[in-house]
């Protein structure tokens, strides 16, 4: 007479503002300064060590093909910071855990990505496991649940060395503790002691950033590593990211929602809409003159990036991402871009090079942008023209 | 400077998966998941089609059914009370499909045991249903005042199923069942009902713990709406899904937990019957007669099976996180 | 830790003496106690009915009868039934056997039901998996008095009577063996090439091996002998240790061969003290196996010296069941002939007048535990089956399993260090839940087993309407019950740190 295990089922409010862009993308109360900038930091070097080439995700479900990356290439070189930008499922987790080989099972991956010349996806997994989190770390955007709360700290540090390493615990357990002290926390030798619970959120985010760097990694990808965080901790832990990518001599793949946070520590900038890559760059030249009307949008619809131009003007983009089931033909921004014509509904625009120096933008008509005084004018909304 | 607002914390990325098919209702949602999965349609076919044989065959409450054959009246045996009921079709060398004078045979008086078998299936059925709308409805009324007024109530609710726990279920309703047992299955599963509810209370507080902490509650409080309407406009129908299943699932354990106290001698009494208490009388009958011993276990699991997985059909229908993947 | 305990207990008092009044009060109103005399013809009824009504104080409201039955509890005396026998009495050999039937029963369950929940959960719609959540689902709907019925009928009956001349026809051979590649085939991952290389594998493995059973007639005369305890040792040996360790550095492994030869060496050098053992005997020997082991793994663990020990003890201690079983069946054939050859017992939790040393003693009350516990455990296997199943997919979802799988842990510590030790907290709360419907389970068991145990104490007492054996019957399961819940709460303590400081 036992009753068959419930599996608890969420209740499922749906949150109305869930899906309103226009909602949340003014929301920008508050600001986050990086303190540390890059110009403090050592410069990348010309060597290239990770090379991602026309990579593809699908992920097969009851409702139909999700294609939640399509085509997305990029390259990273040594000490290197590369932002990824794009709105909420725009596919920049999905393509990084791609990177990482940390997808589920029922994932489609295609393409190559190549570790200093390797195919990760034609590694046997043995080889791949060597490198994720010796060569490639990763931090995660919620350090309330991306540590395990029934082992203690020094442990899951602990481990992570283990992993790639035989030695002695307790040297592993030096390791830790000196990595806790490089990313600043307190005590760091009883601190290694605690559960995951003991620690605030800022604290746990920087022992994620001591597990990631705890084997000298080349990579890093950060994904979103403040956006679960308090305001007033979210500078102190990238400025702790920079410094630290700095003792270790490593690149960083920062993906984030904050222009804000690109535009102070990113050398490069690729921004994602639906999956596709439709802009990238080196940051300045892409967010002084965006050559792709979503970049123009995006930066439109924030307080403006620069203090002297004194408007404080917001221009929301309209509209909702398309689904990634049912891709529109053509551009995928299309039905909300204002420059659309008919060219954009039919054919998908290639990422091509529009300017020198390694911009590229996939747009049939970035000229007439290029021309625009402000790009961000397309964005104009009704009540500023009535003004 | 941020952009982003919604994906903080943790069921983020899970949100962002419902995307896709957000333009559909919850209640579109619910049945098409439903009716995607088969086992449970199997389910419902079954059990739709033993609660229409059991009612219809022998009839219900004054109703002459078309069975002509009573589950109280003895008789000369046929061919040893053996079953005549054949279901092999004729070219793969059985005798094709028929009923016959006693499809489910004779017990040792005589008695058809179709019409005892049906007889059984309808007080169990009675029982279980029974079972399953008391407990569901005291578990609710007092699981959602325990989990949103919290105080009083909800020490009570808390107290009471710790002490429940204490007791085992059949232990408990062995002694509901000598109690109310002779009184006939409406009492029975009133009775029983009345002590399994304390279960089905907990999950229901549950719900309402953590419903009541959400915003848009929380909005719906700030804005002055009444307790009454908080609770049954914002609360309730988020928590249907999970009462339904529990439901059904109560259900389908009644109708273990009846059969069990009718072998133990605790459910309904002789001359009426149910599908356990048949198991237990012709127990020793096992080995000459083993027929009578077949089909009320067989309707028992029958029903049993069909039940919880119609359960399990409900359960994936209103759980949004599963979008199962075509692996 | 120990206030912890302390309040638990006091907590749990509470709510037990409060389940006596609602039993108590419950059983009182269930029936009339004298029915039976009313209906007496005999010239002294009436003599009889007030004998009863004395006894039972049936002329004293129900609470005053409450109180008085509990102050003689609190005094230890669990009072007369209303014909005047000593219920302590009554319970004395009852109690033993019911509470090792659901302690055994328990057990099983939890241990089977979480590996399969665990292995289907990682091999998620597999084969294997959508076998098990179905075979699940028809255990959830079995009547088990249907169940035990069939088992006592079929598995005991037929089985005694094959056992006259164990040998196995071919074409049940092959079903086996269907059954055995269908097994290797659906738990193995991979492309189709692979997983019908593992049907065949596993198809020939069965066929050859149940074929050697039937030629050998393994089942006349059962055992394992010095080799085959061996063999099985060492393949438990690197079973452990690739769970616990890997196989790579050697340490562990060497560590837990070693811990597998010694054990198999021990059986024969200790032939004179297994020849008759008491139980105490037994508990020593396995402490100085955890000894032995430990040692193993600590001189040869090296780097790895915790893992090396922990798979050194878990290969000794999985020997010592093996010699422990093979010993039990050399027994068989004594003991069988003792029984007159009808070894699998469907009446009673022993042999009555049965004498025969420590392992055909053993035999016998297993061989009476068999079939009961078969019965008992199908529904409570589901449900852990189920319940890990859920738990575990659950778990391997969260994100520390995603940061255990980043750091570049090998899968084997992502599910045994991450995801298992997680997924077993929840299932500690069903331990609790479980063990209530496993009592009432024995209760029915009991019946169709015709087992004098405490399910028919019970039974008698709750038709007769007499509160004082129901009681105590519910003063020993509601106990049980406590405890229970209370080694479930210390284990979820120390699964989940979160609760150790709050
Ligand atoms: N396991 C999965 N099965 C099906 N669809 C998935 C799965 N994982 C991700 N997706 C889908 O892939 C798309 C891209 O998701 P992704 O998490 O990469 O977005 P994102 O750009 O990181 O968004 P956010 O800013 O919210 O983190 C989403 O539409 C999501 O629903
Ligand atoms: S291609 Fe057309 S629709 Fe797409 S962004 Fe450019 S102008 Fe807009
Ligand atoms: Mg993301």
């Amino acid at each position: 007479m036992t009753t068959p295990p419930n599996v608890p089922i969420e209740p499922h409010a749906v949150d109305p503002h869930a899906y309103d862009n226009a909602a949340h993308l003014v929301d920008s109360a508050e600001e986050v300064h990086v303190g540390l900038t890059l110009d403090a930091v050592r410069p990348p070097s010309q060597e290239e060590i990770l090379r991602v080439e026309n990579l593809t995700v699908e992920f097969p479900t009851e409702d139909g093909v999700v294609h939640a990356v399509r085509g997305v290439s990029y390259t990273v070189r040594e000490r290197e910071v590369l932002g990824i930008v794009g709105e909420s499922g725009s596919g920049k987790s999905v393509s990084s855990l791609a990177v990482m080989g940390l997808l589920p099972r029922s994932a489609r991956v295609k393409g190559r990505i190549l570790f200093r010349g390797d195919d990760m996806l034609k590694m046997s997994p043995r080889k791949q496991r060597g490198l994720r989190g010796r060569k490639l770390a990763m931090v995660f955007q919620d350090p309330m649940t991306a540590l395990n709360p029934v082992h203690t700290i020094g442990d899951q540090l602990a481990e992570a060395v283990l992993a790639h390493e035989l030695m002695p615990r307790k040297i592993a357990l030096a390791r830790a503790k000196e990595m806790l002290d490089l990313v600043g926390i307190p005590q760091a030798e009883s601190r290694l002691r605690s559960y995951p619970h003991e620690f605030s959120g800022g604290m746990r985010q920087r022992a994620m950033i001591a597990m990631a760097v705890i084997n000298n990694p080349d990579v890093i990808i950060a994904d979103e590593p403040t956006t679960a965080l308090d305001v007033t901790v979210q500078a102190q832990i990238l400025e702790k990211l920079l410094e630290v990518k700095d003792a270790v001599n490593a690149a960083i793949v920062l993906i984030t929602h904050d222009l804000g946070v690109i535009a102070g520590m990113a050398h490069r900038v690729l921004v994602m809409y639906a999956g596709r890559p439709v802009e990238l760059g080196e940051t300045d030249p892409v967010f002084e003159k965006p050559r792709m009307p979503y970049t123009a949008g995006l930066l439109g619809s924030i307080p403006s990036l620069d203090k002297d131009s004194g408007s404080a003007r917001l221009r929301p983009i309209k509209g909702t991402p398309p689904s990634l089931i049912n891709l529109p033909t053509g551009c995928p921004f299309s039905p909300r871009c204002p420059l659309a014509t008919d060219i954009c509904r039919t054919e998908e625009p290639p990422l091509a090079e529009t300017d020198s120096g390694g911009h590229f933008a996939a747009c049939h008509h970035w000229d007439r942008l290029a021309a625009a005084e402000d790009p961000t004018e397309f964005f104009r909304t009704e009540s500023e023209t009535v003004a | 400077m941020t952009l982003n607002a919604q994906a903080k914390g943790p069921g983020a990325s899970a949100d962002s998966q419902g995307m896709t098919i957000v333009a559909r209702t919850q209640g579109q949602m619910v049945r098409r998941r439903f009716f995607r999965h088969r086992a449970a349609l199997a389910g419902m076919l079954v059990f739709g089609f033993v609660i229409v044989l059991a009612f219809s065959s022998i009839g219900f409450a004054g109703i002459p059914g078309w069975w002509d054959k009573s589950y109280l009246d003895t008789g000369s045996l046929v061919n040893q009370g053996r079953p005549t009921l054949s279901v092999v079709p004729g070219f793969l060398g059985g005798e094709g499909f028929r009923f016959g004078e006693h499809p489910f045979g004779q017990d040792d008086l005589g008695i058809d045991y179709f019409a005892l078998t049906m007889r059984g299936a309808q007080q169990s059925l009675i029982v279980a249903l029974i079972v399953g709308v008391v407990a569901t409805t005291v578990g609710t009324v007092v699981g959602a005042v325990a989990g949103y007024f919290r105080k009083g109530a909800e020490a009570v609710l808390m107290r009471l199923t710790d002490v429940m726990i204490t007791i085992p279920v059949l232990i408990i309703a062995a002694v509901v069942g000598q109690m109310t047992g002779k009184s006939g299955a409406v009492a029975l599963g009133i009775f029983l009902g009345l002590v399994l509810w304390p279960t089905l209370g907990r999950l229901v507080r549950g719900e309402f713990l953590s419903l009541r902490e959400k915003e848009f509650v929380e909005a719906a409080r700030a804005a002055g709406t009444s307790a009454k309407r908080i609770i049954f406009r914002h609360i309730l129908p988020n928590t249907v899904g999970v009462i339904i299943v529990a439901a059904t699932l109560s259900v389908a354990n009644a109708v273990l937990l009846e059969s069990a106290l009718s072998f133990l001698g605790f459910g309904i009494q002789p001359p009426d019957t149910s599908l356990g208490q048949l198991i237990n009388r012709y127990r020793s009958a096992m080995t000459v007669r083993p027929w009578l011993f077949w089909w009320p276990g067989i309707f028992i699991i029958a029903i049993a099976l069909s039940i919880n997985f119609i359960g399990d059909g409900l359960r994936d229908a209103f759980d949004p996180r599963q979008t199962r993947v075509r692996a | 830790m120990i206030v912890f305990i302390a309040r638990r207990l006091v907590i749990s008092f509470f709510v037990l003496l409060a389940a006596t009044v609602i039993m108590f009060v419950l059983t009182a109103l269930s029936g009339d106690p004298l029915e039976d005399l009313r209906q007496d013809n005999s010239p002294n009824r009436a003599a009889k009915i007030a004998d009863r009504t004395e006894r039972m104080q049936l002329d004293d409201p129900i609470p005053v009868r409450y109180l008085s039955w509990l102050g003689n509890v609190v005094r230890g005396d669990l009072g007369v039934n209303r014909d005047g026998h000593d219920v302590a009495i009554i319970l004395g050999d009852a109690l033993s056997a019911t509470l090792q039937l659901v302690v055994a029963a328990t057990v099983m369950a939890i241990i089977i039901g979480i590996v399969i929940g665990i292995v289907s959960a990682l091999r998620q719609y597999s084969g294997f998996d959508y076998t098990v959540t179905f075979a699940a689902f028809i255990c959830f709907s079995l009547p088990l008095f249907w169940v035990a019925v069939m088992l006592k009928q079929y598995m005991a009956i037929e089985f005694n009577n094959w056992l006259k001349d164990p040998s196995i026809p071919p074409t049940v051979i092959g079903a086996l063996a269907l059954l055995g590649g269908l097994v290797f085939g659906a738990l193995t991952a991979g492309d189709r090439k692979r997983r019908l290389l593992s049907f065949a594998v596993g198809f020939a493995v069965t066929a050859a091996l149940f074929t050697l059973l039937s030629v050998t007639r393994w089942f006349a005369d059962p055992g394992f002998g010095l080799p085959l305890i061996l063999a099985i040792s060492l393949a438990a040996a690197v079973g452990f240790t690739v769970l616990s360790a890997g196989l790579n550095p050697r340490g562990p492994l060497y560590a837990a061969l070693g811990a597998a030869v010694l054990g198999a060496l021990a059986s024969e050098v200790l032939r004179s003290v297994l020849a008759d053992p008491t139980w105490l005997e037994i508990i020593g020997l396995a402490l100085v196996t955890v000894a032995v082991c430990a040692g193993l793994g600590y001189a040869l663990g090296g780097l790895q010296r915790r893992q090396a020990i922990t798979a050194a003890v878990l290969t000794g201690l999985f020997t010592g069941g093996v010699i422990f079983v093979d010993r039990m069946l050399q027994a068989f054939n004594g003991y069988s002939a003792a029984v007159r050859g009808r070894p699998i017992s469907t009446i009673g939790a022993r042999t009555p007048n049965f004498e025969g040393d420590f392992w055909q003693m053993n035999l016998d009350s297993a061989s009476h535990l068999l079939l009961p516990s078969m019965a008992l455990i199908l529904i409570s296997l589901a449900t852990y089956t189920r319940y890990s199943r859920a738990s575990m997919l659950e778990v391997m979802n969260q994100d520390y399993v995603r940061t255990a799988r980043a750091k570049g842990l090998p899968e084997r510590t992502v599910v045994v260090k991450h995801a298992f030790r997680n997924g077993l907290i929840p299932i500690t709360t069903l331990m609790a839940v479980d063990f209530a419907g496993v009592i009432g389970g024995a209760v029915v068991t009991e019946t169709v087993f015709g087992w004098e145990g405490m399910g028919k104490m019970f039974i008698t007492a709750l038709h007769d309407v007499d509160p004082t054996p129901v009681m105590a019957f519910f003063i020993v399961t509601g106990t049980a019950i406590v405890v229970f819940n209370m080694i479930a709460d210390i284990l979820y303590a120390y699964l989940d740190p979160r609760i150790r400081l709050s």
